[in-house]
Parts: structure tokens; sequence; C-alpha cells
């Protein structure tokens, strides 16, 4: 440290994440229990011998849940371990059913990754420093009060033996947005991979790490000294559960650091909650209680040789590759790439919509108007993936021109999404077919012989009336007829 | 007067048929029974009753065994003599005023008895063969992944297994049949050894069979003990087979690594014990950590206190790698030793016990002491080998076993050499 005090040297933000990911498997890490909850379930219904911890269970480890992470691992760009074990973390807590967690210690399945992420136009590469596998602990609930005051806490071990990839990144983010940015990031590839389902409470489980340190200790390119880190306080922020907690947490941190350090307090190296409601962290417990947790290896579970699965288990191109193949492929802009890459089912639905018609076409009917009006009814691409044919045959009738732009946007596939009929269906009840150009004649008659004060207007030179009577014919044809063709019409039958 | 060799005593029912049809069998209590209360020997898990069958009791009422009860135990098998079980001692029926050994000292002397036909007991550092050894009956220590520990409530997991006492070799190699195998819901189970035959082993034929005798293995014993062993293996010469001493330097860290590996892992076994699913629980004053101090300070005896609190020290941080990591080292060692020695013998004899049973009430007041009669038994659990105890002779009345140990699912070598020993 220079022998300038910190309260008066500018300070850069240093913060790394361990980011706990439920595993989207069939059954439970250890057991053969269900990881999905049903619905109304009743507390330590969906548990047996082995996820309760009984006297005498034993766990067997469940391959899926070690697929899921070498997938993992994959995207992360990550080493997969030539030989990967389990460790016994040794802690007393009511959720845990043996007090004591399976996790990985010192032979994590992955390590040494990195994710690219992007903030305002700046990419940087987040380190990540290891993946490891572990299984979830049950669920508390304090009644009458928090942890602290309740009158008594309930035991829920039915998530107890949820598979978890515990993803522990390098500290350097530099900024709260930039930690936003790389769940965000994460979340989309875990989803990609089809190993992770954000709609489930609590798939996704934050813990930050954030010290300040002086900015001049920054380099260029934004590594820091070890000896800098080292000399900073740091608090690790508990209890973050998504992107924006995330942020917002880590900017109140930021702030909360900052105002000790100008009053010329040192920041404590503490363990604090993230309390959402209140917007605030409050503090937990201080370094000197932390736990001696006694890790020892796991005997129960054999050691595992999985480095060649990297090789066997394919995974899906990932976001990023397929945002730029749709650019380079398609010719699409970056922004309906983006949205068309959002998840990988939407860039499927594209795909398949793309594969018939030309792309621009395409990429309209799904990143604007179809998700677009999924976005308004607060429905997924999920709800629709199975009318593929409807929605193709649609995109069909418009580029065949039996059905107008505006009637296929407004009412075909409205109603498609509302009534969940077919758009033939829709077209034929709401008589929407393209009118021919004897009906169209027909209604041109028809409005001139109603309208005589506009047919003369016409003749006198006024331009509106020409539009009021296109209006008519248009009314009458329920917007089937094409305005152009009317527009010709009607010039053609007034000024014979 | 009763040998206290039940902690429970009730009878389960088999299929009709099976190899065991018509065997009344003894289950140690620390492995579970489906609906029969399963207590390890403590006070802890009084009223605990498993919603769920162990492997082993399965393959048993299986195989048209009749399970006549559960046998006592030292508590969570923490013990050489059964003394410190929860529910008082039992008493060795060759001479009342003895222990019958431990940690299934209820399985071995239900056996020695004649109150089970058969039993089953489990072997951390020598707690099947102990109790066979001294209550003049056959035990069997399997191979570390042939018997499926699954229902088994873990001690010092990465140690033990479950195996038979039978009065005679042939008996207790039948059993073996039954209970070995892989298991799909005790993932160190192995293949190997699924398709042998033990019973049909126990032939007496031990022409040619070469036996090592650690010198370290035999030093120490007491006279008597010693004198029988050398008979026995005069015997076993007369038959065919031919002795050579060996050395086997590693053994003598072997008890103090034993302790140090066993006590860490039995400290994190038993931390589930906390009062909130079993043992006394409620009504304690203060927050959660309190309260499972309280109920585990009712709920454990002081054996177990004593290994729960040595084991966290060796596992905290700053003695970690004194003890638990200096543990495993000689762990290595020593399987690193038994390997070099199957490489010119086929199996490794010692006396199973250096001395004859205790007095009751003898050893209670002396852990240290109790600790080093394991000597010749915890090298076997460290190796994850098998190894037999068989009678071979007295010592003042009082029964003398003489342990052969094999490499690795080696049952069937020391089943046919232990067969000879009988004859």
């Amino acid at each position: 440290m220079t022998a300038q005090a910190l309260e008066q040297r500018e300070l850069a933000v240093v913060i790394g994440l361990e980011v706990h990911v439920q595993l989207e498997t069939a059954t439970k890490i250890f057991c053969s229990c269900s990881t999905e909850p049903a619905e109304d379930e009743e507390p330590n219904t969906r548990v047996c011998p082995v996820c309760l911890g009984l006297p005498g269970a034993l766990p067997v480890l469940n391959e899926a849940a070690v697929e899921s992470a070498v997938k993992i691992g994959k995207a992360l760009n990550a080493d997969i371990a030539e030989d990967t074990r389990f460790h016994r973390k040794n802690y007393y807590y009511p959720d845990l059913p043996k007090n004591f967690q399976i996790t990985q210690y010192d032979a994590p399945i992955c390590a040494d990754g990195t994710l690219e992420v992007s903030v305002e136009g700046t990419r940087r590469d987040i380190g990540i420093t290891r993946a490891h596998l572990e299984e979830d602990p049950g669920s508390l609930q304090h009644k009458g009060g928090s942890i602290d005051t309740a009158d008594y806490t309930l035991v829920n071990y039915n998530r107890a033996g949820t598979p978890l990839v515990e993803i522990v990144t390098e500290p350097d983010f530099r900024s709260p947005q930039e930690t936003r940015a790389f769940l965000a990031k994460l979340e989309e590839v875990l989803e990609y991979l089809g190993v992770f389902d954000a709609t489930r409470d609590g798939s996704l489980r934050i813990d930050a790490n954030i010290s300040l340190v002086p900015a001049d200790e920054v380099d260029d390119d934004g590594s820091i000294s070890d000896e800098a880190l080292e000399a900073a306080n740091r608090t690790e922020v508990k209890n973050i559960s998504s992107h924006k907690g995330a942020e917002k947490a880590l900017a109140y941190e930021v702030t909360r650091q900052k105002n000790a350090i100008k009053r010329g307090r040192a920041v404590e190296q503490e363990t604090r909650h993230w309390d959402e409601s209140r917007g605030i962290t409050v503090s937990m417990r201080s370094k000197e209680e932390e736990k001696d947790y006694r890790y020892f290896r796991e005997a129960d579970l054999p050691p595992l040789q999985v480095a060649h699965w990297k090789e066997e288990i394919p995974i899906p191109e990932l976001p990023d590759a397929r945002r730029e193949r749709f650019h380079t492929e398609y010719g699409i802009d970056e922004e309906s790439a983006s949205k068309l890459t959002s998840t990988k089912e939407v860039a499927d639905f594209f795909e398949d919509v793309a594969a018939e018609f030309d792309a621009d076409l395409a990429a309209t009917w799904v990143a604007d108007n179809l998700l677009g009006e999924l976005n308004y009814r607060d429905m997924h691409i999920t709800d629709v993936s199975d009318r593929l044919d409807e929605f193709t045959r649609l995109v069909e009738l418009v580029d065949a021109d039996e059905v107008t732009t505006k009637n296929a946007e407004e009412i075909v596939l409205r109603e498609m999404l509302d009534e969940g009929k077919d758009p033939d269906t829709i077209v034929d009840e709401e008589g929407l077919g393209k009118a021919d150009d004897d009906e169209i004649g027909g209604f041109v008659q028809e409005a001139i012989d109603e309208n005589p004060d506009a047919v003369e207007d016409y003749h006198n030179g006024e331009g509106g009336a020409l539009n009021f009577l296109v209006g008519q014919v248009m009314q009458k044809s329920k917007g089937s007829a094409d305005p152009g063709t009317v527009n010709q019409l009607l010039r053609e039958r007034l000024d014979e | 007067m009763s040998l206290n060799a039940f902690i429970t005593k009730e009878t389960l029912d088999g299929s009709d048929d099976g190899p065991l049809s018509g065997k009344t069998v003894a289950v140690k209590d620390n492995i579970s029974t489906e609906g029969l209360r399963t207590t390890c020997g403590s006070a802890m898990l009084e009223d605990y009753v498993p919603p769920y069958d162990a492997t082993v009791v399965e393959l048993l009422k299986d195989a048209g065994a009749t399970i006549v009860g559960k046998a006592n135990m030292d508590e969570f098998g923490m013990g050489t003599t059964t003394e410190t079980s929860a529910f008082g001692p039992t008493k060795n029926p060759v001479d009342e005023s003895r222990v019958p050994g431990g940690s299934s000292g209820g399985s071995a002397a239900a056996v020695a008895a004649g109150e089970a036909d058969l039993a089953l007991g489990t072997d951390t550092g020598g707690s099947i063969r102990c109790p066979a050894a001294f209550c003049g009956v056959v035990g069997i220590k399997p191979t570390y992944g042939l018997v499926s520990r699954y229902g088994l409530v873990a001690y010092a997991n990465s140690l033990e297994q479950i195996g038979p006492i039978a009065p005679t070799v042939e008996d207790a190699a039948a059993l073996l049949d039954v209970i070995a195998g892989p298991d799909d819901r005790d993932g160190t189970t192995r293949d190997a050894g699924a398709d042998s035959n033990y019973a049909a082993a126990a032939d007496g034929d031990v022409e040619g069979l070469t036996i090592g005798v650690p010198t370290e293995f035999v030093e120490g014993a007491d006279e008597g003990v010693e004198e029988a062993f050398w008979a026995a293996l005069d015997e076993l010469e007369a038959q065919g087979a031919e002795y050579r001493e060996v050395s086997m330097p590693s053994v003598e860290k072997a008890v103090a690594a034993y302790y140090v590996i066993a006590m860490s892992e039995a400290s994190s076994n038993l931390a589930r014990f906390d009062g909130v699913r079993y043992g006394k629980s409620g009504g304690y004053d203060g927050n959660w950590n309190e309260a499972f101090a309280r109920a585990r300070e009712e709920g454990f005896g002081s054996e177990v206190k004593r290994r729960i609190l040595l084991g966290t020290y060796a596992l905290s941080a700053g003695y970690h790698d004194k003890y638990y990591a200096k543990a495993q080292d000689a762990r290595a060692w020593v399987k690193q030793d038994f390997d070099e020695a199957f490489e010119d013998v086929d199996v490794v004899a010692s006396p199973t016990m250096p001395v004859p049973p205790f007095e009751l009430g003898e050893s209670l007041d002396d852990p240290l002491q109790m600790y080093l009669a394991d000597a010749n038994t915890v090298p076997v659990n460290l190796a994850n080998l098998p190894a037999i105890s068989v009678p071979a002779g007295e010592t003042d009345g009082l029964p003398v076993g003489l342990q052969l140990i094999g490499p690795k699912f080696g049952e069937e070598t020391i089943v046919r050499a232990a067969s000879a020993v009988e004859n």
C-alpha cells in the first residue's frame, strides 16, 4: 500500500461470483426421487431413505447429473478432470439431512473455463475457476419471525438431493452491471444446453464476493495483482436469486463500502445477507466466526473418470455462435438475430420457418409478429412449438398473397393464439380470403352508386374524395381487397 | 441366566423356500430391518424403526432364513467387548464372566450358545473376527465391496463390511454365498466374486497352499494364544500347506491409522443424530446448536463421544494434515505391504486376537488397551481385504481364533484354508 490513504484514492470494484444452478435432471443426484415438485405438494413427500439421510442409506451417483456438468464444462470452455471425486462438507444445519453436504472439493469435475460477456459494446472474458457437482439441501420455513427470531422452524426435505452445479468465477467483474450481463448470458447458455429451467423457483442462487481496490492497482487489461486483492477486505453477499438482484445487491454494496472507506472506516471482512424486500445487505457473521467444514473424501461414491465424455457428449450450437450464423447465413440484422436466438426454442422455430420461406419474411414473422404477440399474452414459444405447421401455413398464405399482411397480423395470428384455431379455419370464418378482381369490381360499383357526392367531388378535383371511396370499398371487402387494386379500379371507372 | 445376546427378540419369517430355509439368523442391530427397531446399541436410536430393509436382510428373507432377533453390539460398533452397548453387556457363553468380544458380540454369542443357527455381524476393524475368536465360532470379514452396505448404519464407511458368523466354516461360507454380490444401491459393490461358490470351497484341501506369517502379528501375543496359533499352523503343514515368515513393517502404524480414519468418518456419519429426527428431542432451551448439543450429550455413550470428539479434531483445519492425511498415507502403506506379501504367499495367518477374552469390566477403564487389542484385525480393513477367524484350540479353557487373510476377493482361498483348520 502506498503512503496515500485509501480514502483519498480512486477505487475500482472487484467482484467474483459463486452461482448455484439446479440441474434439470429427471431424478435427484443420489436417489431416484423426482426433482420435479408435484402440484400442491405436501412437505416431505418427495423423499426416500437416501435423500432423507436415513441411517444406512447410501448415495448412488445419477449419471445424468454428471452429463449435465460435462455439458456445462464444454460450454464454458473448461477442462473436464481426468479424475474427479466427491467430498463431505461437514456442518450442522437443520436443512441438511445428514448434517453434511456431499460436494466436490479438491478435484472438481470442471476447471479453468471462460465466458464472454458484453456490456455496452465492450466484450470481456470472465474466467471460470471451477464448476462442481453437489446436492441441494432441504428448505426451512421460519414461523413467527425471521431466522433469528422465529418461534419455530419447519423443515421440508422435498428439495434435498436436487443436483446442483456450483460455478465459481475468477474475481474478474469490474462492475455490478457486468455481473448482471454475465448471469443473463450464463442462463441463456444453460437453457441452450437443456440442463436448466429458469422458470423453476430457486433454480439459480448466487453468492458474490466484492471488494474495492485502488483504481491505479488495476492494469489496462483489467487485471489486478494478487497482493492488491489480498490487501482489500471483502464481503461475501449471500441470498441473491436473480440477475437484477445481483446488480442491485452489488450496487448497494459498492456504495456501502465506498462510504465506509470515505469516512475512514475499514470494510469489515464478513458475510452479508441480501434482503431483497428492503433492498439492503445485512451482516450475518464476521470472518472470524467462519466455519471449518472438515472436508474429507466421500468413500460411498467411487472416483469418476469422465474426461472422455467431453468427446462423447454433444452440445448444441451456443447462442453467440448461432447469432453470428443467423447474421451471416440469413443476412439478418443484429437486433433480429438477437431476438431470434434468445432461446434455443425460438431459434429452432425460426430455422424451421426459414427453411420454407425467404429468410427476411421468416424473420419478420417470428421475431416481430409472433414473439410480439406471445409476449403481449405472457406466452412463450414453447406454448406454440407444436403448432409450427399452422404458423408456417399462415406465412404461406401471406407469401402467396391469399391473405393480406394486415389481416394475417391483426386477425388470423391473434385468433390462432387466443382461440387455438388453425389459420385456414379463421380465414374461412372471417371471410378473409383475398377478394378477386370481379368481386372488387362489384364493391367499386356499389361505392360509386352509393356516394354520388363523393363522385362529384372527385370530378371537381378534390383529392380526398378518391381516398374516401377507397375506404368504402375496403370496408365492403372487410380488408380482403388490395388497396392498390381498389385505387386503380376506382380511377378507371370514374374516369370512363 | 440370559446372555443378553439380543437387544430385540422378534421373529421375521423369510420366503418358504431357499438355501437358508429352516435356518435361524441373528442380525446385528446396526443392520436396518423394516418395521423392527434398529438401535445400533445406542439410546439415541432406542425408538428408531427403519422404514426399509437392508439389502442383506432382503437377501436373507429371499433365501428362506428366519430372523430371530436383533443382536447386541457395542454402541454404533465402537468397542471390542460389547460392553459399550446402551442395553447392557453380553456374556460370553463359553465363560459367562468373560466378554464375548465385539462389537458383534451379540451375534457371536447367539451362535455359540445355539440361540441362532447363524448370524450377521459387521466388521469395521475386527468386529466380526474378534467375537468369533472369543466365542469359539467362525466369522468372515469380506473384501470391501463384496457385500452391500445398503442399510448398514455407518460407523466408518470406508472400512466396514457385513459378514457371516457361524458354527462352521462351511455354514459361514454358505451364508456369505447368500449375501455377496453387487447392489445397485451401494456404489462401492463390485461384480468380482459374485459368481463364486464359497460353501463349495470349504473342502479342506490345502495341498500346496503357501501361508505367510508376519512376525509383527505374532510378537507380543499372549503365550497361550501363540502356542495355539503355532499348533494350528503345524496342523496345516501336516495337511500339505507350507508356511514362512514375512515382514510387514507398516502394521506398526495400523492401529493409529485405523483409529484416526474410523473416528474421523464416525464424526461425520453420526452427525445426523441431532435430536431433530432421532433420539431425545425437543424441550431444550436455546438455539439449534445448543439443542443439538444437548440431544447428543444425552443420546450418546462415552465411547461414542470420545470417538466423535477425536475424529472431529483429526479433521479440523490445522490438524487435518497432521492426523487424517497421515493416516491415509499409512493406509496406503499397509495396502502396499499386503500386495507385496501376496506376491509370495496365498494367505497371511495370525492369531485373530493377541489375547484371550477379557473379564467383564476389565477393559472399560482403559480404552487405549482395548484399541491395541485390535492390532491384528485392523490392517485387514485398512487394506480392504477378506479375512476369516476360525477356532484354533484353547488357552486355559478359553477359545483362540486363527485369522487367515486373503487377497482382494480371495474369499474362496481363505474359506478353503480355514476348513482345513477344522479337520
